[in-house]
């Protein structure tokens, strides 16, 4: 860890850290407002036949319950979309990039090991995505409080769910840095992490909406992030556990390569 | 003492040479960077590392800052070798790599903060350096993307130089600089040589390697071809002279030191003189001289003398050779003079 390399990257990122924030708080603070303003009309629909139940368990998430509308708010587009501006974007670029613009040159002339480097990194993202999760937290309590659905929710579970997102979007940023270290390139960097994270994201969606396609969700990493579970009372210590492995195998990975890769002169 | 010690020090990037290959084509395998360079740069000196783009200048200096990984060989840089402690000898060097990428979004002030923040040492020349090379605090206030080339290599020069460090790598550190630049920037290296900083100096600039450095190595192909002081480089060197006569010309034929005597149409004769030009002088006597130029002998010469007694190779003149530009040295045997 070097401090000077954090407080430029916590510089460097701070302004878009803040409007990812303020996107996410409301993001999730819009969520209990769905639920409380439709939820009962979605059920009654749904009880009626007329939308098949499939199509209203999107990514493990509903409107039915407070749970399902803040699960359904994490599995979301927008969530994804938000949080991989960070886990993917900041961390692909972290290394591939300053390689391609050429700044990892005078980065790598100071007395900063290769590993140190990385490990700095990795703290930042993960303060980062700690701190986008956290808000998505404080949006949903703001949300359910402003509509009257607090009494729904236990407070004390949310930390849990935190900790749920932080492995999940943890090991997704793992998966960037060690994609990142291992190119000289963006690109190819980028459009890995991308593919890896849609392939996953698409089996665990299609799983949840597609009865005969769900033996295929526990091979995505989003089936571990189980917010309606959490927030109803139960833990899967499994999905915990494994998606903490993903992100030990991906920082082993990127210490293995970062050190021992030969950096040629940029072109 | 040595400040920099290459022994044996090798690169070669790539596969290995496969033993299939399409008729006519050359076989694919590694690309010799560098071959079994061994040098000793003295502390306190300015040594000139040279060769043409493709040459292995590059390779060196990125496996000295620990960049890359020789594949055989070793170097020491004050004592400390290159591969187990890198991160104590980048401690003690300042590096300013040849076409310098800065990070534009930061102003010029904040980037050498940030820059001397990680090495870790007091910057305590920067406000010197940033004097001599014209860098006003009006301007280091402004952000690096709206820099001209010529600031951001003087950026690069304060970057590289404003920790004192012992030993500054500097690759072609005069890109960009205006003559009157240049002439500041010398001025700091012979302060610098002063102090008993080392620096070790790349560049295509001969004329600049002459003026500044003490010692020069020249590699072609991955190789040391010459490694010299510059001072008895340019003594071996053979002189130009042109001189006219009113009268009849002299008999300059086998006068020790002269050679390749001509006489043009117009009257002017031409010569090379090499070593003692007394006995050339004595030749003048009892002729009535109207003209005489003796031009010292450069660098560009010696180095051009170097390049051109060595055969061409076929993988000299090849897209792909030519493609590896700085990189890395075409593959092949090398043919170049053995090193003095």
């Amino acid at each position: 860890m070097n401090g000077p390399l954090f407080l430029h990257t916590w510089r460097s990122q701070r302004s878009k850290l803040l409007v990812i924030c303020v996107a996410i708080a409301a993001w999730s603070a819009f969520l209990p407002v769905i639920y409380q303003s439709f939820g009962s009309q979605m059920k009654a629909l749904v009880d009626s036949g007329v939308i098949p139940k499939q199509l209203t368990n999107f990514g493990g998430g509903d409107v039915f319950s407070l749970g399902g509308a803040i699960a359904l708010g994490y599995a979301h587009p927008i969530s994804i979309i938000l949080i991989s501006i960070f886990a993917i974007g900041f961390t692909t670029s972290a290394i591939a990039g300053e390689r391609q613009r050429g700044t990892l040159e005078v980065l790598l002339a100071r007395p900063l090991a290769r590993s140190q480097v990385y490990v700095t990194l990795l703290a930042a993202v993960l303060v980062f995505i700690g701190l986008v999760l956290a808000a998505a937290s404080v949006g949903t309590l703001v949300g359910a409080t402003i509509v009257g659905v607090i009494g729904e929710l236990v407070v004390g579970r949310l930390p849990l769910l935190w900790l749920n997102g932080m492995l999940l979007w943890g090991a997704i940023a793992t998966i960037g840095l060690a994609a990142s270290v291992s190119f000289d390139r963006l690109t190819p960097a980028l459009g890995i992490t991308v593919a890896i994270v849609i392939v996953s994201y698409f089996l665990e969606i299609l799983g949840s909406l597609w009865p005969d396609a769900q033996g295929l969700q526990p091979y995505s990493i989003f089936h571990y992030l189980t917010a309606r579970d959490i927030l109803n009372g139960t833990l899967n210590l499994f999905g915990f556990g494994l998606l903490a492995a993903v992100g030990a195998i991906a920082i082993g990975i990127a210490l293995a390569v970062f050190p021992r890769r030969d950096l040629a002169a940029p072109s | 003492m040595d400040a920099l010690v290459t022994s044996g020090l090798t690169k070669h990037y790539g596969h290995r040479e496969l033993p299939i290959h399409r008729p006519g084509q050359r076989p694919v395998g590694a690309v010799r960077a560098l071959e079994d360079l061994t040098i000793a740069v003295r502390e306190g000196e300015i040594f000139g590392f040279l060769g043409p783009n493709g040459a292995g200048k590059s390779t060196m200096i990125r496996l000295l800052l620990g960049y890359l990984h020789p594949t055989a060989g070793s170097a020491t840089v004050f004592g400390r070798d290159i591969v187990r402690d890198s991160v104590e000898i980048r401690r003690r060097v300042g590096y300013l790599p040849g076409g310098i990428a800065l990070y534009d979004s930061l102003s010029g002030e904040r980037l050498l903060d940030y820059l001397g923040g990680l090495t870790g040492r007091p910057s305590k020349r920067r406000a010197e350096l940033c004097d001599r090379l014209e860098l006003s605090t009006r301007t280091l206030r402004r952000t690096v993307r709206d820099y001209s080339r010529g600031m951001r290599q003087k950026i690069g020069i304060v970057q590289a130089l404003q920790h004192d460090p012992e030993l500054a790598i500097l690759d072609e550190p005069t890109e960009g600089l205006d003559p009157l630049m240049q002439r500041a920037f010398y001025g700091i290296l012979d302060d610098l040589r002063e102090a008993g900083r080392t620096i070790f100096f790349s560049s295509h600039v001969l004329s600049e390697v002459e003026r500044v450095c003490d010692r020069v190595a020249i590699v072609r192909r991955g190789r040391l071809v010459a490694l010299e002081d510059v001072a008895s480089l340019l003594e071996r060197r053979k002189r130009n002279v042109e001189l006219r006569v009113a009268e009849d010309p002299p008999r300059l034929d086998g006068i020790p030191g002269v050679s390749s005597v001509r006489v043009l149409p117009d009257g002017r004769i031409t010569c090379q003189l090499d070593g003692d030009v007394g006995p050339f002088l004595a030749a003048l006597a009892g002729h009535r001289v109207t003209d005489l130029t003796i031009e010292p002998a450069h660098l560009e010469e010696a180095f051009l003398e170097l390049y051109e007694d060595a055969e061409p190779e076929e993988d000299e003149t090849s897209p792909d050779a030519a493609a590896q530009a700085d990189a890395a040295a075409s593959p092949g045997p090398s043919t170049a003079r053995a090193p003095r």
